[in-house]
């Protein structure tokens, strides 16, 4: 699992996954019905902050195992979305949405939602690292700790299990008493992404994770993605349309708060529908 | 307008701009160091009026009314601890808890948010009120509890009491003190009419006699240190290398008088005369005559008291005593180092909350944000995320506030009256010390001129005592700042 870090091998590997990746999807949208398929379904969402309305009526069906990037100009509401699918819009008091926005079976925008249970469902992986002042063995073991009871050599065996599926553990298997802090910029960006899979999601969203990271520590963390996306649901914001087309499955363009176009990566970058799309995928705006 | 880039306007002065600016960093630098010469005179006046008294005995002994020389600061220094640690034990965990309610638990409901803000907006105020008027809220709120429960009074049992134990004592005709437990329902005294069970001081249980007093036995009763029964055998001994005869009286003192001629090993005291004490005191011996009214024995003495008499003066009535132990409390509180600790809570309450406040708006909100991403609850955030980082800057905040609190004067006061010294060590929460700022107010107003000096040194304690916890808080914030980096 763990690549070394040499450009010509990370170019490899990264071309060789490539080529799969698509075969791999479209074989399994053709077996499966699509509700056991679909991870996240938004239907008729509006999401508001206070009076102004962020996002008009979206419908979107984020399929199960496969990495969906949201991409578009700044502000037109992407990571708005990405935080009502984990609730992580309740820290901001003026903000509130409308419609259905199901994970699983359940409407979670409903008021009675436990969104506890529901962001160890739903991990987040933030625009700028942010590990906590801890060890990075107690940052793994955070969410862990929170949620369930856990003897301390199976913590340290799931601390030992994140850090390796989030190519870290090499790196700090010999420091993990040591401070979060004193990691480099991408190793803190995979220590959190480590700390999000540690509580076993079903789905990672991550809002921008290489956006304040060097193109070597970029490399590693779309590689890392296109690791996980076999065993969890991966969203992506990102502003980097190569990185969309690298790394992902499904593409969705928003714009002005809503989704001009979505379809398979390929379709979107290569053959889009709609003249907004195609101005902003080859570079005319945004 | 002109063209900037074609058309060059005229320049401003330059060297009249830069001479000012630079003779404005002269004054700048002359009106900080007229504060330092101020902050050096205050020292060289402190240290030259009070440095020559500083001295370990001073730090140690208790004050002495009209005695500069032998007075001290050892009760002072002991009190302001005392009520320094009661007031941090109170005011932090009430503000660092105030502080995260305004900051991490701002409320949705806008009904609750101007609740919320008018708490902001109190606090704010209040850190800018005198601390003479906590003084004012402390003896409502803590001495007299709003008149809520019946006042505290010298020998009587307050409604609410935890911690004391109380017991009638009386002096017996031996001179020794015996105690018994106090009925439910305690008097300042109470008469001894018939035998009963008491205990001596050191806890042995005996039944105390008691002996019907006689005209003339009741009238000696509290001269029994000067007082022999007639015929009472003297012994020949040498006393201050003077053959003497020696015997004890009734109250078990020994005396001494001359044995001139020496005839025997014994005499018979047979009338009054001139004795003296082991201290040299000469008095004159009362010989009672009646000798079966009272007995002779001093171990039977020093078991009985004498019954109750007709004349109110010559009762052997004991009185109430009270035995505190180290948690002895009562409601309310009094004047006492416990009113004293919580009134500076009060005064240092809004300092704590605001520096608590600035450490918690300090703590990047990505932080919070992946605690609460991680499925944090609300309160894991704070104690997990927000609190850890914040530590550092609460406890400076704290020790700057305490270390207020340490040089407050008036409140206490007002809540303890101006205690220069005490007889009893502080054994209890509800025991009143004096303390370093009130000592320092007395003294520095007291005429005697020593107590003036003795107040400069004790200001120079206190201003160690402030500088060091100064440094506390520069260490604390030092070493956090080191470790998050």
């Amino acid at each position: 699992m763990q690549k070394l870090a040499t450009p010509s091998n990370r170019a490899q590997g990264r071309s060789l996954s490539k080529s799969t990746k698509y075969q791999a999807s479209t074989a399994t949208i053709d077996s499966s019905s699509e509700s056991m398929m679909t991870a996240i379904d938004i239907a008729n969402f509006n999401a508001f902050y206070g009076t102004f309305q962020a996002l008009h009526d979206l419908n979107l069906k984020i399929p199960r195992q496969q990495v969906t990037a949201f991409i578009g100009p700044s502000g037109c509401g992407k990571s708005t979305l990405l935080k009502w699918c984990n609730r992580m819009n309740d820290i901001v008091p003026i903000a509130h949405a409308t419609g259905s926005l199901k994970v699983g079976d359940r409407n979670i925008l409903s008021r009675n939602t436990d969104v506890v249970d529901l962001r160890r469902q739903v991990g987040m992986v933030f625009q700028k690292a942010n590990p906590f002042p801890k060890s990075i063995f107690d940052n793994v073991a955070y969410g862990a700790r929170l949620h369930y009871k856990i003897s301390r050599s199976e913590l340290y065996e799931l601390v030992e299990w994140s850090l390796k599926k989030a190519a870290l553990w090499d790196e700090v298997k010999d420091r993990l008493k040591s401070s979060a802090l004193g990691l480099s910029g991408g190793q803190q960006q995979r220590l959190c992404i480590a700390r999000a899979i540690a509580t076993g999601p079903e789905i990672l969203l991550m809002d921008e994770p290489c956006s304040a990271l060097d193109p070597a520590s970029t490399a590693r963390i779309e590689d890392l993605i296109f690791e996980l996306r076999r065993q969890f649901t991966i969203v992506i914001v990102t502003h980097n349309m190569q990185q969309a087309a690298r790394c992902s499955d499904r593409t969705a363009f928003f714009f002005e708060g809503k989704i001009v176009e979505e379809g398979a990566t390929e379709d979107v970058f290569t053959r889009p529908q709609k003249q907004q799309t195609e101005d902003y995928v080859t570079g005319k705006f945004g | 307008m002109k063209d900037p880039i074609n058309e060059p306007r005229e320049y401003r002065n330059d060297a009249r701009r830069k001479m000012f600016s630079s003779s404005f960093s002269v004054t700048c630098l002359l009106v900080s160091s007229l504060a330092i010469v101020v902050l050096a005179t205050l020292l060289l006046s402190i240290f030259s009026t009070g440095g020559g008294w500083l001295s370990a005995e001073m730090l140690t002994a208790s004050h002495r009314e009209n005695n500069p020389e032998e007075s001290g600061i050892g009760q002072a220094i002991i009190g302001s601890l005392v009520i320094c640690t009661i007031c941090g034990l109170a005011a932090l965990p009430i503000g660092v808890g105030t502080a995260i309610f305004l900051e991490e638990f701002k409320p949705k409901n806008r009904f609750l948010r101007m609740l919320h803000g008018l708490v902001q907006l109190n606090i704010n105020n209040l850190a800018g009120v005198p601390s003479i008027v906590y003084g004012i809220l402390g003896l409502t709120a803590f001495v007299y509890m709003f008149g809520a429960f019946s006042p505290i009074r010298v020998n009587d049992q307050p409604d609410y009491e935890i911690g004391a134990t109380y017991s009638y004592q009386t002096k017996t005709l031996g001179g020794n003190y015996v105690r018994f437990p106090a009925t439910p329902k305690i008097q300042p005294f109470f008469e001894i009419k018939q035998p009963r069970q008491v205990s001596s001081s050191e806890g042995q249980p005996f039944k105390l006699n008691v002996v019907s007093a006689t005209t003339d036995a009741a009238e000696y009763k509290d001269k029994l240190e000067e007082t022999v029964i007639l015929g009472t055998k003297a012994e020949l001994t040498s006393h201050n290398g003077v053959e003497s005869y020696t015997t004890q009286t009734l109250g078990g003192t020994t005396v001494f008088f001359k044995a001139e001629p020496t005839y025997s090993q014994f005499a018979k005291i047979l009338e009054p005369l001139m004795v003296s004490d082991p201290e040299g005191n000469t008095f004159e011996l009362n010989v009672l005559s009646k000798s079966d009214a009272i007995p002779t024995n001093p171990e039977v003495l020093s078991k009985s008291v004498f019954a109750d008499s007709p004349d109110p003066t010559k009762r052997s009535s004991a009185s109430i005593f009270r035995e505190n132990s180290f948690f002895h409390m009562h409601l309310p509180f009094s004047k006492s180092v416990l009113s004293a600790g919580l009134t500076l809570a009060l005064v240092i309450l809004p300092i704590v909350i605001i520096a608590s406040q600035e450490a918690i708006r300090g703590v990047p909100q990505t932080l919070r944000e992946a605690a609460f991403g991680m499925g944090a609850t609300r309160w894991q955030v704070v104690r997990s995320a927000v609190l850890p980082s914040a530590i550092p800057g609460i406890m400076t905040g704290a020790i700057l506030a305490m270390s207020r609190a340490v040089g407050e004067a008036a409140p206490l006061l007002a809540v303890m009256g101006g205690v220069l010294g005490t007889t009893n060590h502080l054994s209890s929460l509800m025991d009143k010390t004096p303390v370093l700022p009130v000592t320092i107010f007395k003294w520095a107003g007291d005429e005697n001129q020593g107590f003036e000096h003795l107040a400069a040194a004790a200001i120079i304690v206190l201003l160690a005592f402030l500088l060091l916890m100064n440094s506390v808080a520069i260490f604390i914030r030092y070493r956090y700042e080191k470790k998050l980096a």
